[in-house]
């Protein structure tokens, strides 16, 4: 259980974090999800008692992070992927954390195969690839076997199958019953992971419920109607209570299901050619919820064609 | 690299915590030390210590023996005994930055205080660590000195025996002054967190600066490069110092230790405050 209450980080006159509320349920997979720069990362570091709050306060089962005995044995952190000395044997490293919480050495090859690293476990850190180094901080995050496990973008730098490994792993630690928070920038990525989501924006949160609730409320749909008769087609629909714009040889209705746009236009002997529910996607529904909090956005095609000129 | 199968990757049962005591100092102290030793540049500092702080004093001694035996000499043999741990001085002042600026460096900073929350106990192991290593490994080196470089004065009739005057308390001495240097390099690591930037403001403050210091005029500038940390310091480290100027040996080390200490206050302070 992670609680976040009222949480605000300034650095100078940057406000990277404004008073952030939310709490983290023990059981499930949440989702951290906002853009580059929202506050993601600054909020995990004063989770992790690394950065002190400018106000507020951000409390894991009931206490401050700073007050556990062994918080290694409480919580479970992957931080950036290279907290990592490249001199230092992927053995090693895990040795002087667990050295630090008395966790047994036994436990370090344990998380070692977890992570499929055994093989590796005496090389050198530096010559591991992103991924190898990814899948070594989450072999530090499962160290003390904690009831808590935050992951900070867990999947940068891993190839399909370790994507997949890390979602599953994800799920099946929030089955075992442990708190589960994993932050990422990636929408398409959280829909398959997380039951729970916070959305964050330019230091604010702006969605904070379940997956299907979110996708209910930001992803929009509509039911796309396609039917030589377009004229008393949209009259009737219209006429129904349905908001419905015509789009080349289509029309766009909203506020109407489909199982009720076929019956309508049934009824009246009129045809239709098709007949289809469209969801805007879930990348498309996160877009558009942080458009407004995007810190750096790239420039569209043709303003640089235009700079360039 | 083979992945371990989704199916076996979590046996864990969330009720059960790993068996283990609560950690203690002792536990940040194993930790700091398995750290030091476990990176290939602690390894290469030692040996590097040992090589050039005795095998230059008995390089030293062994080109020197000669005119120190004759009448021309107008310096001490006893200046000559620990001359070649001036240059392992440096070594020290490295391995004292790097145990701190490597993990800033590499943000490994962050790790270790996520698994050791208390800053102060991350510090003092780390200081312990560092301050034990170099004190055993500069007072062997100097025994090593002592004995390769008395070998070639001895040939020449102007050996010095360990009980002489100050003999003794230079080879401990070396130890100590070596452990003040790596704590005083590991302080300013501390405050400014980059290795190079650490390492030229330590080494041109102890070793140029502190010589150009005596360039000074009057009573004010005598004084202020008597107090230099590395012109304070050194005279404990020789049974009899090249500069005729510098402090006694225990009141000089008094003043360094001093310096050292109130450097790695300043730096608890910051360490304490500061986000990581």
């Amino acid at each position: 259980m992670i609680d976040v209450a009222h949480l605000t980080k300034q650095y100078g006159a940057k406000t990277a974090v404004d008073g952030v509320s939310f709490t983290v349920a023990p059981g499930r997979v949440t989702g951290f999800l906002g853009p580059n720069g929202a506050g993601k990362s600054t909020t995990m570091r004063m989770l992790l008692g690394l950065d002190r709050p400018t106000a507020g306060s951000v409390t894991v089962n009931g206490r401050a992070y700073r007050d556990a005995p062994a918080p290694l044995r409480e919580v479970g952190a992957l931080l950036e992927a290279r907290a990592l000395h490249p001199g230092r044997s992927a053995r090693h490293h895990l040795r002087w954390l667990a050295a630090s919480n008395r966790i047994p050495v036994a436990r370090v090859d344990e998380v070692l195969g977890l992570v499929g690293l055994d093989a590796v476990a005496g090389t050198r850190v530096g010559t591991f690839s992103l991924g190898m180094g990814q899948r070594l901080g989450i072999a530090v995050a499962l160290l003390g076997d904690p009831p808590v496990v935050v992951l900070d973008e867990p999947v940068n730098g891993l190839d399909p199958e370790g994507i997949r490994w890390v979602r599953t792993l994800a799920r099946q630690l929030a089955a075992e019953g442990r708190t589960v928070f994993v932050s990422s920038h990636l929408m398409s990525e959280m829909a398959l992971t997380a039951d729970h989501l916070v959305v964050i924006g330019r230091g604010r949160i702006l969605a904070d419920c379940s997956m299907p609730d979110f996708i209910a409320a930001h992803a929009a749909s509509f039911v796309r109607v396609r039917t030589p008769q377009t004229g008393p087609v949209t009259d009737l629909l219209r006429a129904a209570g349905a908001e419905v714009t015509p789009l080349d040889d289509e029309l766009h209705v909203q506020g109407l299901d489909a199982a009720a746009v076929g019956e309508l236009v049934g009824d009246t002997g009129l045809h239709l050619h098709e007949l289809t529910l469209v969801r805007s996607s879930l990348e498309d529904a996160f877009m558009t919820l942080t458009a407004a909090s995007v810190e750096y956005s790239a420039r569209t095609g043709t303003d640089l064609a235009g700079a360039s000129r | 690299m083979t992945v371990t199968a989704a199916s076996s990757t979590v046996t864990l049962d969330p009720r059960r915590n790993v068996p283990g005591t609560r950690p203690g100092f002792s536990s940040t102290l194993q930790s700091e030390w398995i750290k030091f030793w476990s990176v290939r540049s602690t390894t290469w500092s030692a040996v590097m210590l040992f090589v050039l702080g005795a095998g230059l004093t008995a390089l030293i001694c062994a080109t020197n023996a000669e005119w120190l035996a004759s009448s021309e000499a107008d310096e001490s043999p006893g200046s000559f005994i620990t001359s070649g741990m001036t240059f392992a001085q440096i070594t020290a002042v490295v391995l004292g930055t790097l145990a701190v600026t490597a993990e800033y460096g590499t943000g490994m900073i962050r790790a270790t205080l996520a698994a050791t929350p208390r800053r102060g106990s991350v510090l003092a192991a780390k200081a312990l660590v560092l301050t034990g290593t170099l004190f055993v490994l500069g007072t062997v080196t100097a025994f090593a000195g002592y004995f390769a470089g008395n070998w070639f004065l001895d040939r020449e009739g102007i050996g010095l025996a360990l009980t002489d005057d100050g003999v003794l308390r230079s080879m401990v001495g070396s130890g100590l002054y070596m452990a003040g240097l790596g704590l005083f390099a590991a302080a300013v690591g501390l405050l400014v967190r980059h290795t190079a930037a650490a390492l030229s403001a330590v080494l041109a403050l102890v070793f140029v600066v502190g010589t150009m210091a005596f360039l000074l005029p009057g009573a004010w500038g005598e004084w202020t490069a008597k107090l230099m940390p590395g012109n304070a310091g050194s005279p404990i480290a020789a049974p009899v110092p090249f500069n005729p100027e510098l402090m006694a040996p225990w009141p000089g080390f008094a003043v360094f230790a001093a310096e050292v200490l109130a450097l790695l206050a300043v730096a608890w302070v910051v360490f304490a405050r500061r986000d990581a």
